[in-house]
């Protein structure tokens, strides 16, 4: 081992700073601090601009990361005072959700609840029939009973196509597609060279791997029966969508899901649910959804799909962690916030802030136009 | 910094590729080390021209393996030439050979399509550079297969049996992050990113790629070039667009920027509709006054 030709003193710094680095988040493996090791016998261990480069590209350390590491490297690495501690959220915006709303939601909460009789634009409310291209792009909160029968149709339509998504491999198919020479020949040198019979192969339907964690708060409360309405369409056409629900407690549903009518279910959730449409602690319950769930339901072929205003009661920081290790098991987090879809929002809640740069694709889902855009990235 | 990493800097300047020392670093260390550089970066900063300058700089082949969605073992890997054998196995009737030795001469090496992974294993002259260009393209499926390969450098072909390398290539991996590289893989290369080359970075790469631009071209266009990445654009320029930038200005016979040349000629930096709306008179202005006070 050319490792072991440094200097023992490094080698345990060396060791030091990896576990500081897990600590932080960072995953460095013990192959990686060999690795590493191996690079610090390659560069000039004087210049500490190259250690630090060689160090950086041995341990695999994504730019994302680089200010993290590079306040670490500082302090283990430096001789320099050591920098000062860790602030990730120095300045809190508002934790209490009644206050975070308040302050930027209120005019927003008055037009919603009034929303059936003035915030409709005239033209679009004929009353029993509306065009399914206007249904698409009208928001949830407009939306007359009339409108959601239809509205559970086209769900049920979207979830369909989601369902049956291609992937370009291509695998043995009986009857038609391309013609497979491979395994066609492979058949022939049974007959002696005579091609009797030819093999084919054809694009491999691969079901996407779904799990949807429904947010059911009051502050989503209008949203809630159609997202969990799309959550059930899904369900109905993939056999491998789990879905929960969650606000202050987790909950998970996908075993309620009836074929039937909305209504009855949603009722029965009701009845499940604690504190329907009260607050959310949408990091706690990831905590929870992990710790139960994680084994058996998440691997690199599925897909998180959160769906939250993201106003939370609980700790960021606690929030961030949980997304950061959700991160590691799955194949892909996808957001979907309902209120993207106001052009004054911008998500500066508390929680959305600690959430953003850990999920793959943050997306507006206040209509069913959206809703269909943003699950295109789930895939 | 080291000598030996100094000496790589120089060598890859020398192929015309100007090495900030992260990347030289980044590449003396896979060399040495022997393992596969994974390199990420946008679109266009120059990942998989750092392949090609390594196979200059090493005097030896580069053998590119360009991935795509779908892409499988029989394009990545090897094929049979089916229809020569075919073509063999229809003379055989006539020759009377038996079938085990019949066998033996279909699926010899002649009739072995060697697709690029097998190629770099299998060259007999020193280790070729194998480039598996945007990698995140290819599915997850096939990263799986590639850590096998990276790890062993062989491959077991049913009827041939076991090839084993010859000698082990310098692997180099680029990614767009289209998609997060699957961690096994990751932790099996040393990883470089690349990100947009600073103002005099990217005015030497002009100078050396473009001679024919004059000083004072040159230094405009790199500071435009800088200055437009700052701006809020769904697809920043590349380098590769600012060399095509500089190339249509030369051909254009300009010997500075000004408004309507610009104007007509943005669509070698800006590729994307909206970037080009939102990149409107005003804007092009105070990109111009930049460039050209300096």
């Amino acid at each position: 081992m050319r490792a072991l030709s440094l200097p023992s003193g490094i080698l345990v710094q060396l060791a030091r700073f990896s576990g500081a680095l897990r600590g932080l988040g960072i995953q460095v493996g013990l192959s990686d601090a060999i690795d590493a090791a191996t690079a610090l016998t390659l560069v000039d261990l004087l210049d500490r601009e190259e250690v630090r480069q060689g160090l950086r590209i041995s341990l695999k350390v994504p730019p994302d990361a680089w200010p993290a590491f590079d306040r670490l490297f500082e302090q283990y690495w430096g001789g320099v005072a050591a920098a000062p501690p860790l602030a990730p959220h120095a300045q809190n915006p508002p934790r209490h959700r009644r206050a975070a709303l308040q302050w930027r939601w209120d005019g927003q909460r008055v037009r919603l609840v009034a929303g059936d009789d003035s915030g409709t634009r005239a033209g679009e409310q004929t009353p029993g029939y509306t065009s399914e291209a206007l249904l698409r792009r009208k928001p949830f909160e407009q939306f007359s009973p009339a409108d959601t029968v239809r509205m559970e149709r086209l769900l049920a339509r979207l979830a369909m196509r989601l369902a049956a998504h291609k992937k370009r491999r291509l695998v043995p198919a009986r009857a038609r597609g391309l013609v497979d020479l491979r395994r066609s020949f492979r058949h022939a040198l049974a007959s002696e060279g005579e091609l009797v019979r030819l093999a084919r192969r054809e694009r491999a339907v691969e079901q996407t791997r779904v799990v949807i964690l429904c947010d059911t708060s009051g502050s989503m409360d209008i949203y809630t029966r159609f997202l969990l309405m799309f959550a059930f369409a899904l369900r109905r056409a993939l056999k491998r969508a789990e879905v929960f629900a969650f606000n202050t407690e987790l909950v998970r549903i996908t075993h309620l899901i009836a074929p039937s009518r909305i209504d009855q279910t949603l009722k029965e959730l009701a009845a499940s649910v604690p504190d329907w449409s009260g607050g959310t602690r949408i990091g706690w319950c990831l905590s929870a959804f992990l710790a139960q769930w994680q084994a058996q339901l998440l691997d690199r072929k599925t897909s998180v799909v959160l769906i939250s205003d993201g106003l939370d009661l609980g700790d960021p920081a606690q929030l961030a962690a949980a997304l950061r290790a959700l991160r590691e098991r799955c194949r892909s987090i996808v957001w979907l916030n309902p209120l993207l879809g106001d052009p004054r929002y911008q998500p500066i809640a508390a929680g959305m802030q600690a959430a953003l740069p850990l999920v793959d694709y943050f997306g507006p889902a206040h209509n069913l136009e959206t809703l269909e855009q943003s699950l295109r990235r789930v895939k | 910094m080291k000598e030996e990493i100094r000496g790589t800097q120089a060598a890859m300047e020398r192929f015309g590729y100007i090495a900030e020392p992260a990347i030289a670093t980044a590449v003396y260390l896979a060399t040495q080390m022997r393992k596969p550089l994974l390199i990420e970066g946008e679109a266009g900063v120059g990942k998989t021209e750092i392949a090609k300058v390594l196979a200059q700089a090493l005097d030896t082949e580069l053998i590119r393996l360009q991935c795509y969605e779908g892409l499988d073992t029989n394009t990545a890997l090897y094929e049979w030439n089916y229809q020569r054998q075919l073509l063999r196995l229809r003379m055989a009737e006539h020759e009377g050979h038996e079938s085990k030795q019949l066998e033996d001469l279909i699926f010899g090496r002649e009739y072995l399509l060697e697709r690029p992974l097998l190629k770099a294993i299998t060259r007999s002259a020193g280790p070729p550079v194998l480039l598996i260009d945007e990698v995140d393209r290819a599915d997850e499926g096939f990263e799986a297969f590639l850590l096998e390969l990276l790890s062993d450098f062989q491959v077991t072909i049913p009827e041939l049996g076991t090839i084993r390398a010859a000698h082990v290539p310098y692997v180099v991996l680029t990614s767009n992050r289209t998609r997060e590289i699957g961690d096994a893989l990751r932790r099996r290369c040393l990883y470089a990113f690349v990100e947009h080359p600073g103002l005099e970075k990217e005015l030497r790469i002009i100078h050396s790629k473009v001679p024919a631009a004059s000083e004072q071209l040159a230094a405009t266009i790199a500071r435009f070039v800088q200055r437009l990445r700052q701006r809020d654009l769904r697809k920043l320029p590349g380098v590769a667009e600012t060399l095509d930038w500089t190339q249509a200005l030369v051909r254009l016979h300009q010997d500075q920027l000004d408004a309507e040349v610009v104007r007509n000629t943005l669509g070698c930096l800006l590729k994307d509709e909206l970037d080009l709306r939102a990149t409107d008179q005003a804007a092009l202005a105070e990109l111009l006054a930049h460039a050209s006070t300096g």
